[in-house]
Formats: structure tokens, C-alpha cells, sequence
């Protein structure tokens, strides 16, 4: 492909500790309107990897660039470009969700109408119109988890990090936000996205990235990583077994 | 489980986690200040007791001043969100957990009762025209105290939380009555009327449906008490942050949309909501309220001049909790906010809130400013400049720190 990457992480290694590397010799891309899944076992290397996107950690080695820029050239661009969804909500409590999805496109730099319009769908789409008011201490875990996806949808940049999004979702709100993402990734966004539930991205995903203990062991589409396995016609859970456990998952 | 071990054990931890910062309290110029302020309130206290004015309404100054030390019932319980699984199972052992608490608490207000009721006394026999005894009076805020401590106890175990917000109310007015039924009439009388009254209230607060343990609010109602130790060490030294009691203040959602649209004052946007719904304003709102109040008592001399800056310079210091409300937040170093617009924007509000209350303030010495204006004025013109000084301080604060990121 010869568009350039949104995100590009090449040869990431780092982590908490310089002598103890949690992540060795990253290299993946994210192009323009994909959606990519990060996938791997409990402590593989997938929030890590994200926390090292995002900024809140520095590569020991490597270079990440989003939209051709790396966040040391300059960072407002950078992050401008970039959306997140944690595992688990953080929220301010003294804000409610309407001011929470204010604050995050003031931040961004939407302008007001855009904001307004998008809210509202939003709203709509995750049925928290009545909650539209209610300071988030006062929402359920799924509800806050909602608001997180809300503020990262209401913002549009081009590239999207979501990690483990269907934690605490009812089935009405995960149906709605893979048909979100879908509409994003139609309008040409880009989507890094970790999650255990497989079976579920696997018709979503364009490619994976299989993660364990810290290294990428496969990557591409469903289709290349079964060739690359040897196991035509797997689906991706069965597939994701048989590379983890080096091919005696089945 | 021991559970009074575990509780003695959280209590020292609390304590030894604060005690560090206590030496930075003192050495700070914020507690040479407090101690400056102690001084100057001994002095013109002692002033005001050789000449006190004729009529002065000093059993409504002892009502106002003792029923919310009356009323004041907190109890720590240093529970945590584990414990709602862990201690549970403990749950009908768990009064042995809290008594302490709630004894230690009580015997802590009551040394504080003490100690304000000493400071009015001399006040109080110069002024009231039939005067109790003191030790009486102690016995009777000390019996009064037990019973909101344990009503308050009781509303916090009450499973409608519509019932515990009347019966808050009861609290409040039993020990108003009860407070006013001492000072105001005859020994005897009133000392059966208190009695009887907190018989009824007593057997009142008994009916309501209540949980063994409300796990939840308890713990809820901790993490905001350890936050307001916090928040009061804060001034003084920089310490890590706990979670702040949020206000829901309905009334004052609107404010912060007329912060201007735009990347540049998203921060300013975050800050205004959070200050409209935090502790801070409340804390703000009484003391700029008791500010105005005592100006207006001082209008006739240059303690007036005095009580006005001291009440700016204590506003001053609340506002710079404004600082601390989001240190370490998670979506400021994700979002792409300008840099630098996070500590000007703290600046800026910081500058407008205490530009406002130099006005108000100042509102209580209009009337003298045709028969002294020299002093009205400069007043006025002391309580700019020391804004202006502060808002300097903190811009120069800023640069250093900005060369010291570089």
C-alpha cells in the first residue's frame, strides 16, 4: 500500500523496567480506514503496546508515528490524532455526561455545532439521552464505559485505540458500537482494537496483530494467518490457540 | 479477625502517611500566617472584652456559634471499596470495628467544645444578664453533642435516604432547641425540657429501617473525610490528592458554558465545573460570608482594613487548591491540549474569583467611604494590590517551572 500509515509502531521494545523489556521488537501499521485487532493472553504486551501509542510510556527503542509524526516533533498534532477507549472508565466526577462529551471536543477542537449534532446521535445511538445530565458518579459501570466510547466518537480523529470496549456493555450497546465503528471506518478512521471476545471481531477486523509474552508472533488477515499456521478455514479463536500454544491447542 | 487490631492498624497508617507532612506544615510561611492571625485575634479579642457594646445579642452569638460544633458528628471509619468483600463476612461483628471510631471522634469534638466555650466564656458572663455556671453549661453541650453524634450515626445507617435527610433536620433542630432552651430560660426548666426532648428524639431515630453496615456510603463518606485532610495539608506542602466530595449543585450547571469555545480554554472549561461543584467553593462561599460579616462589624476603625486583607489573603490561599484539583488526570496527558494553557488557566480563574471577592468585601465599608475615605480607599486600593502581587507571584512561579521542564 503506498498511503501513509496512520499509525506506525517500528522495532517497540520497552516497558516498565530498561533491564526487564515487556515488549520486544514491535513492528505493525495501521492504514487509513482499518480496523486492526491486538490480540493476545493476559499480560502479552496489548495495554503496554497501547500505553507506549499513547504516550503515557517511552519507548526504550523504536518509533511510533501517527499520521507521520511522532509525538517528541509535536505533540499537540499527535495526540489530536488520536482517540482512546480504556478498559475501565475514567471519568471526572465533577462532570456529567454532557460535559464530559463538551470537554473532550472543546479539547479536540471541534467546533460547537459539530459537537452538538454528534452528541446528540450519540446520545441516541447508546440510549443515555435521559442520563444526559447526571453527573457520571451516579452511572452504572456500562453507562461509564459508554461515556468513554461517546467522548472518543464525539472527538473523530483519525486514529482510534480502543482497549477491551465490550467490558461491562449490555448486547444493545456492543451491537451498537461495532455498527459505529463500522460507519468510522466507512468514512475512512482507523481502528487499533483489543479484545478477548474473538469470535466477535473476528467479522469485524480487517487485520490482527497475535501478541505473546511481549513479541508479535503473527500478523495480517484471517486468511494469511491461517497460511502462515497451516490451518485453512480455522476461525480466528481455534486459530489464535493453535499460535499461542505453539500448535497443540488442538 | 481482630477487629479493633484493624482498625487501630488503619487508623496508624492514615496517620502515618500525614505526620511526614506536618514538619513542612510548620515550616511553611502559610503557618506563620495562621499563627500571625491567632495573635491578632487575641488581641482584638481581648480589646473587644473591655469594651463590649451595650446589647450585644450574645445568646444568639453562642446559638450560632456552638450548634455547629453541637451538630459536627463525623466519624472516621477508615473502611475501603475491598472491604465490601473481604470484611462482610464480619458484618455482625463490625460494631466492635467501629465503636472506637466513633468514641475517639466524640472525644475529640468534645476537647474542641471545650475549648470554644472557654474562648466565649468571658464573653458570655460579661454580657448575658442572668448567666449559667460553666460547668453546667459544658455538662449540657456534652449531653446535647452525645446525642447528635449518635442520631447522626443512626441516619447513616438508615436505609431511605428521604428519612435520613429528616431526620438530619430533627438533629439540627433538637439541638438548636435544646442549645436555646439553656441559654434562654431558667436552669430547671430547661434542663427537664432538654431532657425530654432527647428522650423523643432518641426514641425517634429508632424507628427508621436501617442496614447493619451501609458499606457503601461509609466508605463513600471516608474517602471524602480523608480528602478534606488532604485538602486542609495541601495548603500548606504539596501532597498527593484523594478524591474530593462532589456537589451536585444543580443550580450552577450553567456556569462554565460562557468559557469561550476552543482548544486554548478547554482547561479553564474542566476547572470552572469542577470549582462550581467542589468542596472548595463551599469552604469559599463561608469564609468570604463570615468575612463580609466581620468587615461590616469592624467598618469603624483600621481593623476593618485589617480583617479585609487577612480575608483575602485566606481566600487566596483556598483558591490555590484550585491547582490541585486535577495533578495527576489521565485525560490531560492524553488530550491534545496547548501547552501551557493548564497553569494559565488556573491563573486566570484564580485572578477573577479574587477579584470578586475584592469587591464584595469592600461592599460592607460603602456607607463610611463619604466620612472616611482615606481609609475606605486605600483599603480598597491594599486589597487590588495584593491580588494583583498574588497573580504576579504565580505567573513568575510559572516561568521557573516552565525553565525547569526545559
Amino acid at each position: 500500500m503506498s498511503e501513509q500509515p496512520v499509525l506506525s509502531v517500528q522495532g517497540l521494545s520497552g516497558g516498565y523496567s530498561i533491564n526487564r523489556p515487556v515488549l520486544h521488537d514491535i513492528t505493525f501499521q495501521v492504514q487509513p480506514g482499518e480496523m486492526v485487532g491486538l490480540i493476545g493472553l493476559n499480560g502479552a504486551g496489548k495495554s503496554t503496546t497501547m500505553k507506549h501509542i499513547l504516550g503515557l510510556m517511552n519507548p526504550q527503542k523504536g518509533e511510533i508515528e501517527v499520521q507521520g509524526k511522532r509525538r517528541t516533533e509535536d505533540s499537540e498534532a499527535y495526540h489530536s490524532a488520536l482517540g482512546f477507549v480504556p478498559e475501565s472508565p475514567l471519568l471526572y466526577d465533577e462532570l456529567t455526561v454532557r460535559e464530559h462529551l463538551e470537554f473532550t471536543a472543546r479539547s479536540y477542537g471541534v467546533s460547537r455545532e459539530d459537537y452538538e449534532s454528534r452528541g446528540e446521535q450519540l446520545a441516541r445511538l447508546f440510549r443515555m439521552e435521559e442520563k444526559m445530565d447526571s453527573l457520571s458518579t451516579h452511572l452504572s459501570k456500562g453507562m461509564r464505559q459508554k461515556v468513554m466510547i461517546m467522548c472518543a466518537f464525539v472527538a473523530r480523529p483519525s486514529l482510534y485505540i480502543i482497549d477491551e470496549p465490550f467490558l461491562g456493555l449490555d448486547p444493545l450497546g456492543i451491537r451498537s458500537l461495532l455498527d459505529f465503528m463500522l460507519e468510522l471506518k466507512a468514512s475512512g478512521s482507523s481502528i487499533l482494537l483489543s479484545s478477548h471476545i474473538l469470535s466477535t471481531i473476528e467479522n469485524y477486523c480487517d487485520r490482527f496483530v497475535v501478541l505473546h509474552r511481549g513479541s508479535i508472533i503473527a500478523q495480517g488477515t484471517l486468511e494469511e494467518m491461517r497460511e502462515q499456521a497451516g490451518r485453512p478455514g480455522l476461525p480466528l479463536e481455534e486459530l489464535f490457540n493453535v499460535l499461542v500454544q505453539g500448535g497443540s491447542g488442538i | 479477625m481482630n477487629l479493633r487490631e484493624l482498625y487501630d492498624k488503619r487508623r496508624g497508617q492514615f496517620w502515618g502517611d500525614i505526620l511526614p507532612y506536618l514538619g513542612y506544615v510548620i515550616q511553611s510561611g502559610v503557618a506563620v500566617v495562621t499563627l500571625f492571625l491567632l495573635i491578632a485575634f487575641a488581641a482584638w479579642y481581648t480589646a473587644f472584652l473591655q469594651h463590649i457594646p451595650q446589647g450585644l445579642p450574645i445568646r444568639w452569638i453562642m446559638l450560632v456559634i456552638l450548634l455547629p460544633i453541637v451538630i459536627n458528628s463525623s466519624v472516621r471509619t477508615y473502611l475501603r471499596s475491598a472491604d465490601t468483600v473481604f470484611l462482610l463476612p464480619q458484618e455482625s461483628r463490625m460494631s466492635t470495628y467501629f465503636r472506637k471510631g466513633w468514641i475517639s471522634g466524640v472525644v475529640y469534638k468534645i476537647i474542641g467544645l471545650g475549648i470554644v466555650l472557654l474562648i466565649l466564656w468571658p464573653l458570655y458572663i460579661r454580657s448575658d444578664t442572668s448567666p449559667k455556671t460553666l460547668l453546667v453549661t459544658f455538662l449540657v453541650l456534652v449531653a446535647l453533642k452525645l446525642l447528635a453524634s449518635y442520631g447522626s450515626w443512626r441516619e447513616q445507617l438508615m436505609v431511605s435516604r428521604t428519612a435520613a435527610g429528616a431526620y438530619r433536620l430533627l438533629r439540627w433542630a433538637v439541638s438548636a432547641l435544646g442549645i436555646a432552651a439553656w441559654l434562654w430560660h431558667p436552669s430547671g426548666r430547661s434542663l427537664i425540657f432538654i431532657a425530654l426532648l432527647g428522650l423523643a428524639y432518641g426514641f425517634a431515630v429508632r424507628f427508621p429501617v436501617r442496614h447493619l453496615v451501609a458499606w457503601e456510603r461509609l466508605i463513600a463518606i471516608e474517602r471524602r473525610q480523608a480528602g478534606r485532610v488532604m485538602l486542609v495539608l495541601s495548603w500548606f506542602v504539596n501532597v498527593p490528592q484523594r478524591e474530593q466530595r462532589v456537589h451536585a449543585r444543580k443550580w450552577l450547571s450553567g456556569w462554565g458554558r460562557g468559557v469561550p469555545w476552543g482548544k486554548d480554554e478547554a482547561y479553564r472549561y474542566l476547572l470552572v465545573k469542577s470549582f462550581a461543584r467542589s468542596d472548595i467553593l463551599g469552604i469559599l462561599v463561608r469564609v468570604g460570608l463570615l468575612g463580609v460579616l466581620l468587615v461590616w462589624l469592624t467598618r469603624e476603625d483600621w481593623a476593618s482594613a485589617a480583617v479585609y486583607w487577612i480575608g483575602l489573603l485566606i481566600i487566596g490561599l483556598q483558591l490555590s487548591a484550585l491547582r490541585k484539583l486535577h495533578p495527576e488526570s489521565f485525560w490531560l496527558h492524553i488530550y491534545p491540549l496547548p501547552e501551557g494553557t493548564r497553569r494559565e488557566s488556573e491563573n486566570k480563574l484564580i485572578f477573577q474569583v479574587q477579584l470578586f471577592w475584592v469587591v464584595l468585601l469592600w461592599l460592607p465599608l460603602i456607607p463610611a467611604v463619604p466620612g472616611t475615605p482615606d481609609r475606605t480607599l486605600l483599603t480598597l486600593a491594599g486589597g487590588i494590590a495584593l491580588v494583583l502581587l498574588s497573580r504576579w507571584n504565580a505567573v513568575r512561579k510559572n516561568r521557573r517551572a516552565d525553565d525547569d521542564d526545559e
